[in-house]
């Protein structure tokens, strides 16, 4: 090979690598500025719980409560399910099934969000009304539920590679020694698996915060935090589909349209955070020795 | 060698695109005037292939937002266009043609309509949006909790129906328990609950959605119908427009000939709303 085809292909990984930075770069940076007008001139009444565009009040809270919820609800179901899933596919599913369930389970990964929410909108809300003899199925809950099957594909796929990476020579020996399966799986391989399983919760995590079409159509969209804090079953609103709903309402350059990019800003930060924390925790377990 | 092939692929389809560009008039807004504005872009192309429509819903803020900022030739809006808005875009010379005539008609899903309530006061109407009644009981209807669905800030069908009813078309609907978009998803809502009120253009009603009769003050009853569109007795009408930039030209103007012909205000009727020169 002639020296100057290995120095493009050289530059071109590193341009590749400098033009994706560039643009999280750039993201972020829009969004600060955009969003400057509503920090200087809204301030500290952003963290209000009034949003009415028509008297100028922007108080982010109940989008900000909104999402938390939501992805709390939505990890509370998809962690424990996601984590056992992945612990059949990997420990107890014979391998030469492993790979076809495990794609089928990864389908779910591709379903787009829309076909999610019309799924939602069409059955679920509905099953959620009748059960709970609801007024409108359209909830918070609805919101989390529909959620925690978006979020479980990445668990799954996650937790399963990190118990297939565990050498087999830690099942034998234990084995050896006469422990059982589940004392195996327990006492042995999640240990080790932890700092992986932390990473893919944190990944689910951000994917669930920043999930915008299939929570939009669900969660009945009104800018209020339930009465009492704790009723999940009246409708609320994350960032999202706040989002999703307002922004092309907005004129551009508007108090109202920064106001949005702020909350924007707020879940670009967020995320960013979660990946940092997923990053260094599957540093952690790179860096560890199987040996 | 492969990847040269596909970049090559690539560069041709960019090139070809860019030859091929056939010119396109840009329409988005109002659920409201939607389905005349598609049925009529459709119509329209038969006789002129050449021209494409290109149709997008989003509420008749983004009607005025994205021709403000000149991503669309004609704005959809079923209502004024606020003072706000003309602030926001100087730049831009608002033109808006009327093509037809609707009502906002108070509907209730088809459950409370049987159990008697067919009509309602404004002032009951603005009571339950401000949530001050909220059981059906309290107008003589079963015993249930009412379901109030209000409408995203910007959209045409509320200024219209919360201007008359509240007095505000901005008005903050404190009793609201959903906040939905299009004339699309209201319909679903409604027709999904059994106790449920919404707002709806007089075109969307059907025997699971009903539209209620007003009772004025001097104790008329006045219908949702066509005619009381026309003699404007209804209390709640308004025009559908669209709006361009300045006057339009080209195949803009020619299309917006096409929707006040005969042949356009055929479809205006059609789609159920009122023909603008009777």
């Amino acid at each position: 090979m002639l020296g100057s085809t290995n120095k493009i292909g050289k530059y071109y990984v590193y341009g590749s690598t400098l033009i994706s930075a560039f643009i999280v770069f750039l993201i972020f940076t829009i969004l600060l500025i955009n969003s400057w007008d509503a920090i200087s001139i809204i301030g500290l009444d952003l963290l209000s719980f009034k949003w009415n565009a028509a008297t100028g009040e922007f108080g982010i809270l109940p989008m900000l409560f909104g999402t938390f919820v939501v992805t709390f609800i939505s990890l509370l179901i998809a962690v424990p399910l996601g984590i056992y899933t992945a612990i059949f596919t990997s420990e107890i599913l014979p391998s030469k099934y492993r790979f076809v369930v495990k794609s089928l389970l990864e389908l779910l990964a591709g379903i787009p969000s829309i076909i999610f929410g019309l799924i939602g909108i069409a059955f679920f809300s509905i099953w959620i009304q009748d059960i709970f003899n609801l007024q409108s199925g359209r909830t918070i809950l609805t919101a989390g539920i529909l959620l925690s099957i978006m979020i479980l594909p990445t668990i799954i796929t996650l937790t399963d590679d990190a118990f297939h990476h565990i050498p087999d020579k830690y099942r034998e020996s234990a084995k050896g020694l006469g422990l059982y399966k589940f004392e195996i799986i327990k006492e042995i391989l999640i240990p080790i698996a932890k700092p992986d399983l932390k990473a893919a919760i944190l990944l689910a995590f951000g994917r669930a915060l920043g999930e915008t079409m299939a929570v939009m159509l669900v969660i009945g969209s009104i800018d209020k935090i339930p009465e009492p804090i704790y009723n999940w079953l009246s409708p609320g609103q994350t960032i999202t589909s706040k989002l999703g709903r307002e922004i092309a309402e907005t004129s551009f350059g508007s108090v109202h349209f920064s106001a949005m990019i702020f909350m924007g800003l707020l879940l670009f930060i967020l995320v960013l955070i979660l990946t940092i924390l997923s990053q260094n925790s599957l540093k952690s377990s790179n860096g560890r020795l199987y040996e | 060698m492969k990847n040269n092939n596909l970049l090559l692929i690539l560069l041709l389809c960019i090139i070809l695109n860019s030859c091929d560009k056939k010119q396109a008039i840009n329409i988005a807004g109002s659920t409201t005037v939607l389905p005349v504005i598609s049925i009529a872009a459709e119509e329209f192309r038969k006789n002129n292939p050449e021209i494409n429509i290109i149709v997008n819903e989003g509420g008749s803020g983004v009607g005025v937002n994205q021709l403000g900022e000149g991503k669309i030739d004609i704005g959809m809006v079923s209502r004024d266009i606020t003072q706000e808005e003309i602030e926001a875009y100087p730049n831009v010379n608002f033109n808006p043609i009327s093509i037809g005539k609707d009502a906002v008609v108070p509907v209730v899903s088809s459950e409370i309509y049987k159990s008697g309530i067919t009509t309602l006061t404004l002032e009951e109407i603005a009571k339950i949006y401000r949530g001050e009644i909220r059981n059906w009981k309290e107008l003589g209807g079963p015993d249930k909790e009412i379901l109030v669905i209000d409408k995203e800030a910007s959209r045409g069908t509320r200024h219209v129906f919360m201007e008359i009813v509240l007095g505000d078309k901005e008005a903050i609907a404190e009793g609201a328990d959903l906040v939905l978009g299009s004339n699309n998803e209201e319909q679903t809502a409604i027709v999904q609950s059994d106790a449920a009120i919404g707002m709806l253009s007089n075109a969307w009603l059907n025997k699971d959605v009903k539209g209620l009769s007003i009772k004025m003050l001097d104790g008329t009853l006045i219908e949702p119908s066509i005619e009381n569109i026309i003699n404007n007795k209804f209390p709640i009408t308004r025009d559908l427009l669209i709006v361009t930039n300045a006057e339009p030209t080209g195949d803009v103007k020619n299309f917006i000939e096409y929707l006040l012909s005969s042949k356009g205000q055929t479809i205006v009727e059609e789609a159920g709303y009122v023909r603008i020169n009777q």
